[in-house]
């Protein structure tokens, strides 16, 4: 009957396809190909109702098995994919963006740009919500491929120097990348999203054209929108921004203390302390010496030898000028029952000292004065130093030993 | 470590997930995601760009042809585990699943009605023994006298069985006189009352049919890899749980070879419960491994010193199931718990408990599993938390206040609908900011620096959700893998990503996360049936089965200093036994397409030889709960009693003289005829008597292609033949066991695969009178003789006989009885002596153990 025909149709589709499955997890190529030709016939007969129809499997599949076959060509790849357009309207901008991607990291960046052009000009009936995501995306990255025109032409006339703005031809074309290539840009990064990307692109331009104050507003929006994701290249670009056109050390430093409330462990870390240690002002200094205590409760810093010499910086001023030892005494405090076993045990005592000598004098120095002279990791470090005949370690440990009496007033 | 200077584009959105659609079959192939400039330091030159998944990985090949048995295998009682069809309306299912509606019906009053069966005494035990007097189960007429305060039941169980009979029948209609009884007794018959009783069944019934669909009580994975101490050394260590009820932990040391051999005998510790869940992390130098049962967590310290024993640090006791345990990478001692009460503990050695949450609620919306899980994040105060709706990472020392969502089901992640979180991981030795989640549709990667946004997002269309992950970090220049494992299907897919600097920008900047290569299937344990010797067809099934039982664990281990650079998987089964396989990383990876070989090595064949040895040397031991009780008799008989007879006849001289022989050997008597030629037993070839002989039709039947079919017929042939020994046997048992083990009764609830060696055992023995016959105890396990007293011992027994010997009425069943048991089986041989390195370590005092690990819990029955 007609039904089971149906079932066993289902059914052997179906096997087809685990088949398939199991031989491009198992990077059978071949195999794959071979079951993927049979398997074709499925959209000759789809019944299916599901979400995902035949035509996007054989899509997926067969650019998966066409970016890996050995013998697969180029001119291959674009003409199924090409075929893969025609066969389901509603995924053809996807097919599209995923096309022009593949010709992107290929090298083929001319093609690509036709290629989205193309897509840019689709229309079909009403556009779902992700189709006109996808259209944002699409115009998004040709506009990066603008950008990218623009650049060469930039530096192209860059080069020639001064005579090279002569040459009106090339910078006309150049006005009109640029022209096409903010439209697109400015478009995509009014909605939520990350756009590192755009967003440099964009704001390079914006710069190149001395419109600082969009590019700053756009910044902003981009770092300071609460529907955008927390994101701390946000803020790495607006620091950036400022920094490179001089703006005062306060803005500098708003932008960076609202990256350390947001990632405490971001290697700017590094830079805003020492911009609160050189401040005037006792409070900056305060908060410079949390930034860097917090930076070093993280994993990752734990062998950053820069951090390490900051914060031994930073503390042995605090000692020898015996004021404002509490504010040691507090950051201290909620990290006194556990630093000493992540920080300042003796296996890591054994471990930093062989592998980098200037991580343990640093670490030995704020183990000294937090922990006192006793402690396994300053006595181990300066033990081997001075038996190594180092001399910043003699130099160390008569610090440590004359300032013994601060760790007790720290650990009270 | 730093942030990526640039982070590929994606839109970002909010609230519930708005994809529909579930699970997609290619939903992982044809994708770049997005592209990413790859230079932007040398803009002059020709810009690159990067994808996001679809550049080229590390190829790893697989050195042999499928996983290789890496221990022998488990010594378990193995008890087939629970199929939809022992909980299930049969014919119901059927009808529904005919109708296309994917709804399950429970067969509830088949469970109730197993309670009854088997737990008469907690169901019916005071009033039972009160009205023992007043219910008859004879056949013949009551007498006047008693038939005034007695009922015969026969009628009754006629009628019950006659229900039985029509179970599933349109046209069922009750019968007045069991309405009748059950509307008198409803009320008080029942010793714990029957609305409470049913009420627990019922929930014990919906709680197995749920753990069927999905059991995530191994989450995370009962099997740990330690690593090398010393860099170059090749001796490991695998923690691994075993024993019948997968409650003995053992740290096997393992020598790292081209097949990973294991050094030396285990050190072994006896749990108090079933191991669910091995995690383990190294600090300072030494190792730290946390073992979750349900209500036990404990915490070995494995020394750095190689050949260190490990040493046991604490244990905690939970009042509701542990769902999770994590160990610190940064503290030694440290500990995150989970129990199914949503609580979330940080546990350490030192200072003990400290409860960060509870919450029975799920956090971002609401999600009916009780399952939660916590894991260590880049900053060793602060816990990442989990439950079925996303992440969340708190602070220990504040808890209430300070915390942040790391990943939400929803349109943040680009989540489907119905999606859940299924096995969160902390990746801090590839990255100290990174998470990896994996749901039943997506794995992703997460970074704490950048909540809620997936840095790595992939599909990874496996069947089964993956319970197991375990991540080898790359060093420079190298991807970063991840290896993912389902429990169900024993799926294993091995990722790479990258998440490395790939020069030196501006900022020393890193690059973004990407995929590597494309995704890789491995060897699951199942694969290795084709390789291994041709099987009896039965053997053949039950192997099938004891290889595709669910995975329970995933370990892996790298090994860098021999000249190719190779990775050990291992995998757990959940009945304990232990596989593992080879890759071997290529250099040039489109050198050669080397395809997995064909064969497996001889090692290899060796290894499935001995292994399969080993296996059916514990099989062929019957499994110890079926054999009947045994009885003393030293208080039976006093040698006088026995010694009455003045004149022993020859008959009893030949009997007692068989009796010794038999003792002395070890062996039984199997029956009371003279010694004959023994038949061969062995295999009988059953079928019909006319027609071509049995070995022809089946050569024919094969070479047709429908040797299954052949087989089939060949069974249902024997299916009366079958039940009828089956019956007999039953009877015969019934008859032996006498009063002593009610609970041990036979039931219909029996399992296809017991049944499948109730029928190996009973090949008929011709019947042939005379001497009897003694079995030394290698051989066979005995052929079920029913007629054990139909044989002209009779007389020996029979009631005359013994009261002429001056032995009384009431014990005259007994030793009847005994004979009998002493017919049928071999006593239970002593306990074998305990391992001396075992130790106790979790006190055994609560009953955990006892429920986990009873032999005779052999049908899957609901858990009282």
């Amino acid at each position: 009957s007609s039904h089971e025909h149906k079932l066993n149709f289902k059914k052997s589709k179906e096997l087809c396809l685990s088949y398939i499955q199991d031989a491009v997890l198992q990077k059978q190529w071949k195999r794959a190909a071979e079951f993927l030709t049979f398997y074709i016939e499925s959209l000759e007969k789809d019944f299916s109702r599901e979400y995902v129809g035949p035509s996007e499997i054989i899509w997926r599949i067969g650019t998966e098995i066409l970016c890996h076959h050995s013998r697969s060509s180029m001119k291959e790849f674009n003409s199924f994919i090409e075929q893969m357009k025609t066969l389901r309207v509603k995924r053809y901008l996807k097919v599209c963006l995923e096309h022009a991607f593949h010709l992107l990291c290929n090298g083929l960046i001319d093609e690509a740009y036709e290629n989205l052009s193309v897509a840019e000009s689709w229309r079909f009936g009403e556009q779902t919500v992700i189709q006109d995501k996808e259209m944002k995306l699409i115009r998004a990255y040709r506009g990066v491929l603008d950008y990218y025109s623009w650049s060469k032409q930039k530096n192209v006339l860059m080069e020639r120097g001064q005579d090279g703005f002569e040459d009106l031809s090339v910078e006309q074309e150049m006005h009109s990348c640029f022209r096409k290539a903010a439209v697109n840009l400015k478009e995509i990064i009014k909605i939520p999203g990350v756009w590192d990307l755009f967003v440099k692109c964009y704001v390079d331009l914006l710069e190149f054209y001395g419109d600082h104050d969009e590019a700053r507003q756009v910044l902003n929006e981009y770092a300071y929108n609460s529907k955008f994701p927390a994101n701390p290249n946000a803020h790495v670009y607006l620091y950036e921004f400022l920094k490179r056109h001089g703006e005062s050390k306060k803005s500098l430093i708003s932008a960076l203390k609202i990256l350390h409330d947001t990632v405490p462990s971001h290697e700017l870390m590094i830079e805003f302390n020492t911009m609160l240690q050189k401040s005037k002002k006792r409070k900056k200094r305060r908060l410079g010496l949390k930034v860097i205590f917090a930076a070093l409760d993280y994993a990752g810093w734990k062998e950053n030898v820069k951090a390490w010499s900051c914060l031994a910086r930073q503390v042995k001023q605090i000692v020898i000028s015996e004021k404002r030892l509490y504010w040691i005494k507090q950051e201290w405090n909620s990290r006194k029952d556990w630093w000493p076993a992540f920080h300042f045990s003796r296996y890591l005592a054994k471990k930093n000292w062989q592998e980098n000598e200037s991580l343990s004098h640093e670490k030995a120095l704020v183990a000294g004065i937090l922990l006192g002279k006793d402690c396994k990791y300053f006595k181990y470090v300066s033990h081997q130093g001075c038996k190594a005949q180092v001399k910043r370690f003699r130099i160390l440990k008569k610090f440590v030993n004359k300032h013994n009496p601060v760790y007790l007033r720290i650990s009270r | 470590m730093e942030f990526p200077d640039a982070l590929f584009p994606s839109y970002f959105g909010t609230g519930p997930p708005r994809e529909e659609g579930g699970p997609n079959p290619a939903a992982g192939w044809g994708e770049h995601g997005q592209v990413l400039e790859a230079s932007p330091a040398r803009r002059q030159a020709e810009t690159a760009f990067v994808p996001r998944r679809g550049r080229t990985g590390e190829s790893w090949e697989p050195a042999d042809a499928a996983a290789v048995p890496f221990l022998l295998p488990n010594a378990s009682c193995w008890i087939p585990s629970l199929a939809p069809q022992d909980i299930l309306c049969r014919s119901t299912l059927r009808r529904k699943l005919r109708a296309g509606k994917s709804g399950a019906a429970l067969d509830f009053t088949k469970q109730l009605g197993h309670f009854f069966v088997d737990h008469p005494e907690d169901a019916f035990g005071s009033l039972g023994q009160l009205l023992h007097k007043n219910f008859y189960l004879g056949n013949s007429k009551l007498r006047r006298p008693a038939r005034s305060s007695t009922i015969r039941m026969t009628a009754l169980m006629e009628e019950i069985d006659r229900l039985e009979a029509r179970r599933g029948c349109p046209r069922q209609h009750l019968v007045s006189r069991l309405r009748w009884f059950s509307h008198l007794c409803r009320d008080w018959l029942f010793e714990v009352p029957l609305g409470l009783l049913a009420d627990c069944v019922h929930e014990e019934l919906l709680l197995q049919w749920a753990s069927l669909l999905f059991d995530d009580s191994p989450t995370g994975g009962a099997l740990a890899w330690l690593p090398p101490k010393d860099v170059g050394a090749c001796v490991g260590q695998l923690v691994y749980p075993g024993g019948q009820a997968m409650n003995h932990l053992y740290f096997q040391d393992v020598v790292l070879e081209d097949l990973p051999r294991a050094r030396g005998s285990p050190a072994h510790f006896e749990l108090n419960g079933r191991i669910r869940q091995v995690a383990a992390a190294q600090v300072d130098g030494e190792d730290f491994v946390g073992v979750r049962s349900d209500y036990y967590c404990g915490v070995w310290r494995v020394p750095g010193r190689t050949g260190a024993a490990p040493a046991p640090l604490q244990v905690i006791r939970t009042g509701v199931p542990a769902s999770c345990l994590t160990v610190s990478p940064h503290l030694p001692g440290e500990l995150s718990v989970c129990t199914q009460s949503g609580a979330v503990y940080l546990w350490s050695v030192e200072t003990g408990l400290q409860q960060l949450r509870h919450d029975p609620q799920t956090m971002f919306f609401r999600d009916h599993s009780p399952w939660r899980w916590s894991d260590f994040t880049a900053h060793p105060r602060v816990l990442s938390c989990a439950d079925r709706t996303g992440l969340q990472c708190l602070d220990a020392r504040a808890p209430e206040r300070c915390h942040f969502d790391l990943f939400k089901v929803g349109e943040e992640a680009g989540c489907q609908q119905g999606e859940r979180v299924v096995l969160p991981m902390y990746l801090g030795r590839a990255h100290p900011s990174q998470h990896l989640v994996t749901t039943q549709f997506s794995v992703y990667v997460l970074d704490e620096r950048l909540p809620l946004v997936p840095v790595l997002k992939w599909a990874h269309m496996m069947k089964a959700p993956p319970l197991f992950a375990h991540l080898m970090p790359g060093g420079p220049g190298r991807s970063h893998k991840v290896l993912l494992g389902a429990s169900r299907t024993q799926e294993l897919l091995l990722l790479q990503y990258r998440g490395k600097r790939w020069g030196f920008f501006r900022r020393g900047g890193q690059s973004a996360c990407q995929l590597a290569g494309p995704p890789q299937k491995l060897h699951s344990i199942a694969g290795c049936l084709q390789h291994l010797p041709a099987q009896l067809p039965h053997h053949h099934h039950l192997l099938q089965q004891r290889l595709s039982t669910p995975a329970a664990g995933l370990a892996a281990a790298l090994q860098e200093d021999r000249p190719r650079e190779s990775l050990l998987v291992f995998q757990l089964s959940e009945v304990g036994d232990v596989f593992c396989q080879r890759l071997t990383h290529e250099e040039e990876p489109c050198a050669s397409p080397e395809t997995s070989p064909a064969v497996p090595s001889p090692a290899a064949a060796l290894r499935y030889r001995r292994w399969l040895k080993a296996l059916s040397k514990g099989c062929r031991e019957p499994p110890r709960h079926t054999w009947p009780p045994t009885i003393g008799q030293k208080r039976l008989f006093t040698r006088k009693e026995l010694e009455v007879l003045a004149e022993p006849s020859a008959l009893h001289g030949q009997v007692r003289q068989r009796l010794r022989q038999a003792m002395r050997e070890g062996g039984r008597i199997q029956r009371w005829d003279s010694p004959a030629p023994q038949p061969p037993a062995l295999l009988q070839p059953m079928g019909p008597a006319g027609g071509l002989d049995p070995l022809s039709t089946r050569l024919t039947a094969a070479w047709s292609g429908d040797w299954e079919q052949w087989w089939e017929d060949r069974m249902s042939f024997n299916i009366a033949r079958r039940q009828r020994a089956l019956r007999e046997r039953r009877r015969r048992q019934k008859r032996a066991r006498g009063r002593c083990s009610l609970s041990a009764s036979f039931t219909s609830s029996l399992t296809y695969q017991s049944e499948l060696s109730e029928l190996s055992d009973a090949a008929p023995p011709p019947p042939s009178p005379g001497c009897p016959h003694v079995l030394s105890r290698e051989d066979s396990p005995p052929a079920g003789s029913p007629r054990a007293s139909a044989s002209p011992d009779e007389a020996l027994l029979s009631s005359q006989s013994l009261r002429c010997r001056g032995i009384p009425k009431e014990r005259r069943k007994t030793l009847r009885d005994y004979l009998a048991v002493w017919a049928e089986g071999p006593p239970e041989p002593p306990e074998p002596p305990g391992s001396q390195a075992s130790q106790l370590c979790i006190p055994s005092s609560q009953s955990q153990l006892s429920s986990a690990s009873q032999p005779r819990r052999k049908r899957p029955r609901m858990g009282f």
